[in-house]
């Protein structure tokens, strides 16, 4: 073989080998990456807050605070609830707003008063949607879900 | 996390790193060995060459496997990968330098091992920053006064100090332990820099002087730099680097906007005071009327690109060295003319590929503002480089005289952007100490 043919073979080797690097590099890079997007995929929560409202002259207004719901939201009269309302007809543990199979459920907690969803009372768990207004003795709390 | 999640993921690691060296191994001995049949006298040099790399390559792999299990897995063989190209690149250009790098290359990853192993490097960096600092502006100092240039030719830039017979160019150490303060500076202000108003207020320190301060006293070091040195690239790399950094540690979008008009006011004066700025932007608008004489390097660059097409001449069948110093600034040029287009586009996907994984160690220690900022600032000292010389070189961007991180000859950038690199191995440890 001519020294021209070895050079030529030898070109398209290495031109092969930078291939292959490249290859491998995109393979290492799409794996870590998509490891790391399911990661943060299953780590994902589902966002939402109650929004407190007040009734005043019939219009309904935003009070201004705002509670986070968490996986299990506590409502109630008692300060260690995750949303205390001070209303003398809450029960010290009225309502609870629970994630559940990726829905948010209210849930009345055999509070002396009943607990109120879009001003109908609620005799069982039932799931929430955005815009939802809970009712608990004169507090209102409207539910704002991230989609 | 228990240890049978832990124990696929780790081999798997092991096996990436591994196939990479492998492949790198082989892209070397490919090359070399075409070399060789071109000019087989130095045989010896370049059996030398594969030698120094395939041990530095095992003997890395291995100590990292043992000091640091759960590093990142692409920074070593990629590192290896560019400096491998670099020696073959090399020995093709300046044939009697091509030993002495492979020396350098030797010390390099000793010392990369030796930043990303020790116990408590990280700490160093932090605790004696003051001291650090001040002895890196104090050999800038001594640049400026004692500097020489090892080419020995007049009106060249005085950037080395020289103990003869190594020269060592103190900008180089400059850049990482600058890096380092600035990281460790603005992860004491983080809190401040970060605090906001109630909700919908616009951040209230966004103009105060503990923002705007460090920003002037950076652009009057880095003008400094330009002023005495003429040395525009260093000085271009620090600003666009703290830039960067300040930006990510405050969020502020007016940073980015004030810098840039900063840039723009420094590039316009300089253009009018300093003849060496004035060459290079004219020459980088039109360089065709003095391609004889000024712009002959940046035209020879661009007609090695032209040559080199797709795939390239082949190793030592390009006429690369008509371009002036191609072994240093200029070693993309040669790689395009001799690799071509295939070859442009894995060095930039490689150096692309550091810089995310540079950014990603950043975002793993997102916890911890000295870590992230100091893999933020690291990563963007080595693409920013990069960027600036490639650019330089394809006339995209006013050529600025530094080397291309890995591949260009030069022993303290590669020393230093080793050690960049153990620096960011370290920093990929998610550790709790």
């Amino acid at each position: 073989m001519s020294t021209d043919v070895i050079l030529l073979l030898l070109r398209i080797v290495s031109g092969l080998l930078l291939a292959a690097v490249l290859v491998v590099l995109f393979l290492a890079l799409w794996r870590d990456y998509s490891h790391v997007a399911s990661g943060v995929a299953a780590r994902r929560r589902s966002y939402g807050r109650l929004v407190a409202l007040r009734e005043l002259d019939g219009h309904t207004v935003a009070t201004g605070e705002t509670y986070p719901l968490l996986a299990i939201t506590s409502l109630g009269r008692a300060p260690t609830n995750t949303v205390p309302i001070s209303d003398s007809f809450a029960s010290s543990e009225h309502a609870l707003v629970a994630m559940r199979d990726g829905q948010w459920w209210l849930e009345d907690r055999n509070s002396r008063n009943g607990t109120m969803l879009n001003d109908m009372p609620v005799t069982a768990p039932v799931v929430l949607t955005e815009g939802d207004v809970i009712g608990i003795g004169q507090a209102r709390f409207r539910v704002e879900l991230e989609p | 996390m228990t240890a049978s999640l832990v124990r696929p993921t780790t081999f798997r690691r092991w096996h990436r790193e591994t196939v990479l060296l492998g492949l790198s191994w082989a892209f070397l001995f490919t090359n070399l060995a075409a070399l060789t049949l071109l000019r087989p006298a130095s045989l010896l040099t370049h059996g030398f060459l594969l030698a120094v790399w395939s041990a530095c390559a095992v003997f890395g792999r291995r100590v990292l496997h043992q000091r640091l299990p759960g590093h990142d897995p692409l920074f070593f063989p990629l590192v290896m990968f560019l400096s491998g190209w670099g020696l073959v690149l090399i020995a093709r250009l300046a044939p009697p330098f091509a030993e002495r790098q492979a020396v350098w290359l030797l010390l390099s990853t000793g010392a990369l091992l030796l930043a990303a192993s020790l116990p408590h490097s990280l700490r160093w960096l932090r605790n004696y920053r003051y001291i650090l600092l001040l002895g890196g502006l104090l050999l800038l100092g001594l640049t400026i006064v004692f500097g020489t240039n090892p080419s020995g030719q007049a009106g060249a830039p005085e950037l080395w100090l020289g103990l003869w017979p190594v020269f060592f160019q103190p900008s180089e150490a400059l850049k990482i332990i600058l890096v380092a303060f600035l990281a460790s500076y603005l992860a004491e202000q983080y809190p401040a820099l970060r605090a906001k108003g109630l909700e919908g207020e616009a951040p209230r320190l966004a103009l105060s002087p503990r923002v705007f301060g460090p920003i002037l006293l950076m652009w009057g070091l880095s003008v400094i730099i330009l002023i005495w040195q003429r040395d525009l690239g260093t000085a271009a790399l620090f600003f666009v680097v703290f830039l960067v950094l300040l930006y990510v540690a405050s969020g502020y979008r007016l940073i980015l906007v004030s810098g840039a008009l900063l840039i723009l006011i420094a590039g316009v004066i300089a253009y009018r005071e300093f003849s060496v700025v004035q060459l290079r932007v004219d020459i980088w608008l039109n360089p065709w009327p003095e391609a004889d004489n000024r712009a002959f390097q940046i035209v020879q660059s661009l007609l090695a690109f032209a040559a080199g097409g797709i795939f390239g001449q082949g190793v030592g069948q390009g006429s690369p060295t008509y371009i002036p110093v191609v072994h240093s600034d200029f070693v993309f040029a040669a790689l395009a003319e001799e690799w071509g287009l295939h070859g442009v586009i894995v060095a930039l996907v490689c150096i692309a590929a550091l810089f995310t994984r540079g950014l990603r160690t950043g975002i793993q220690q997102q916890g911890r503002p000295f870590r992230a900022l100091l893999a933020v600032g690291l990563s963007t000292l080595i693409a920013t480089q990069s960027l600036l010389i490639m650019a330089g070189v394809l006339k995209v961007m006013p050529l600025t005289g530094v080397t291309l991180p890995f591949m260009s000859y030069g022993g303290s950038s590669l020393l230093a952007s080793f050690v960049i690199v153990g620096l960011l191995l370290r920093l990929s440890v998610a550790e709790s100490t």
